[in-house]
């Protein structure tokens, strides 16, 4: 499958239990049901890393302990810079190990308990500190052609800021991008879309939960707006015809049997 | 090498309250978690075992949810726990604690360091591991914040005072207090917390560490807390400084010029 076709797709997050999860066999139990359907769906498992800064399992140990199957096109793993040089290096080991093609490299929430990449750990002198573009150079030069590496896009940055990283982004080996959570349509994508040429996945956050959506997009939307996240997903599908959607916090019981019906009208 | 660990369970929170009989931290219902400074020392620890070879054993005084604390070391890669629980250790001030211990780390066996954090962050006194070193009649480092060479017998280590930093060596065994400089704690594999879930604990009392019961609890510690109140609440408001860059920076200057003595 070609990279443009394998991203125009379902991307469907899949959060791995947190680190201090009391019922943590179910959760696990839970995680391999999620991955397993994704999977067998042929949707692309996108598994994040420490979301929002809570310490949760890796992907790849999930994938091992778990013995879940991978179909290389199928599993993305989120990958920030929140790990000691050991632990990233175990991490793109397994992914490399298991045929893992895609990850998503992101400079990511960090937490007290979180340790962060040093840039001395990548061998780059005179940098303060270490981002996605130190990370996607890092994976390129050490694991050459085993990866596809996406990034991050935020339309609610100012502008040209984001514009220069995404260029400093593609420069260092990104090929494709995922957007923050898009409500309907956004100019700041549209933008990107124009402006670089790299397949691109918007993000459908498809919870209630405004009040996160609020801290995702970095503007206040009320929690008595009306929001139907399903409408929402299908006017994306409708105004970006050409990109994939990532799926964010989806409800497994009464959104996920509707991808179905929907990826077949847009050929998803 | 042997090395034992003592971690501490405390609360996640600032927002705890003070039992006004007690004068002790209400930890009932509150979040907990492994005193911050102990990860690194179990870390450190860590690290020894995997340069050396030998054991791990993760050691705590507490009640008998701190098994908690020692399954969250045991997930890290500790090899075993040990819990200190008995109602006869209540009350016990840093003197009394730092004995118990000791006797324990005496039970344990053999052992060559003791590695803790440089202090809890709950009652911030870090006299417990100087205090284990003391009862143990053990050379002891505190505030380590770089573990420079380890041998069988000796270790170098680098650590801070008022004044700067001294490079000290350490005859084993010996009781280190460890800084967050020293490593980078690892976060526990699902490996390690699966297997750490079923791991028996034992539970070790007062009389089987063979502890003199007149130096534990409350009637042997010699410190006693009289009363304990809460700092005053700091007055924080946010000044917002509208016009231009240059008169908002004129405006900052005054404003802090007027705060502190420059």
């Amino acid at each position: 499958m070609n990279i443009e076709n394998s991203i125009k797709r379902f991307h469907v997050e899949v959060l791995p239990p947190k680190q201090n999860a009391e019922n943590l066999e179910e959760r696990l139990e839970k995680f391999a049901d999620r991955y397993t359907r994704v999977v067998e769906e042929d949707y692309c498992a996108c598994i994040t890393d420490n979301a929002m800064g809570h310490l949760s399992f890796q992907g790849t140990e999930l994938i091992e302990e778990l013995e879940l199957p991978v179909k290389p096109e199928n599993v993305m793993i989120h990958l920030n810079t929140f790990h000691t040089k050991k632990d990233l290096d175990n991490i793109l080991n397994s992914c490399a190990e298991r045929g893992i093609k895609y990850i998503l490299a992101v400079t990511g929430d960090g937490s007290p308990r979180l340790p962060k990449l040093r840039p001395l750990d990548l061998g780059i002198n005179g940098l303060e500190s270490v981002t996605s573009v130190e990370l996607l150079n890092y994976i390129k030069n050490e694991y050459p052609g085993y990866f596809t590496l996406g990034v991050a896009f935020n339309p609610y940055e100012p502008e040209q800021h984001e514009f220069n990283k995404m260029r400093r982004k593609i420069n260092a080996g990104a090929e494709f991008a995922i957007t923050q959570p898009v409500v309907e349509q956004n100019e700041a994508v549209e933008k990107m879309l124009k402006e670089f040429d790299i397949p691109v996945v918007v993000e459908a956050w498809m919870s209630r939960k405004l009040h996160l959506l609020s801290e995702c997009v970095g503007y206040e939307i009320p929690e008595n707006t009306e929001y139907d996240p399903v409408a929402n997903l299908e006017k994306l599908m409708k105004n970006y015809p050409d990109c994939g959607v990532y799926l964010a916090l989806l409800n497994y019981k009464r959104q996920f049997p509707l991808l179905k019906e929907m990826r077949s009208y847009a050929g998803r | 090498m042997k090395i034992v660990v003592c971690v501490k369970q405390v609360p996640g929170t600032t927002d705890v309250s003070i039992d006004p009989e007690t004068k002790r931290l209400v930890r009932e219902g509150v979040e907990i978690m492994m005193n911050p400074f102990d990860t690194y020392a179990l870390e450190e620890g860590l690290l020894l075992k995997e340069k050396h070879g030998g054991e791990v054993i993760a050691l705590s005084m507490g009640p008998k949810r701190a098994e908690l604390t020692l399954r969250e070391a045991l997930a890290c890669g500790a090899d075993r726990a040990i819990l200190l629980n008995d109602r006869a250790l209540g009350g016990s001030d840093t003197f009394a604690t730092s004995y118990a211990l000791s006797k324990a780390v005496k039970k344990i066996g053999e052992v060559n360091l003791v590695l803790c954090g440089k202090q809890a962050i709950d009652g911030d006194t870090a006299q417990v591991g100087p205090g284990i070193a003391a009862h143990l009649k053990w050379p002891q480092a505190t505030y380590v914040s770089r573990l420079i060479d380890s041998k069988e017998s000796i270790l170098t280590v680098e650590r801070m005072h008022e004044a700067g930093n001294d490079v000290c060596e350490v005859e084993l065994p010996a009781v280190l207090t460890v800084l967050k400089d020293i490593n980078i704690p690892r976060i526990p594999t699902l490996k390690g917390r699966l297997a750490s879930r079923t791991a028996e604990i034992p539970v070790w009392d007062a009389s089987f560490i063979g502890a003199d019961p007149a130096k534990i609890g409350l009637d042997g510690s010699p410190t006693r807390v009289v009363t304990t109140r809460k700092p005053d609440a700091r007055d924080k408001h946010t000044v917002v400084l509208d016009g231009s860059a240059s008169k908002s920076a004129g405006e900052l200057v005054k404003i802090l010029k007027s705060r502190i003595k420059l």
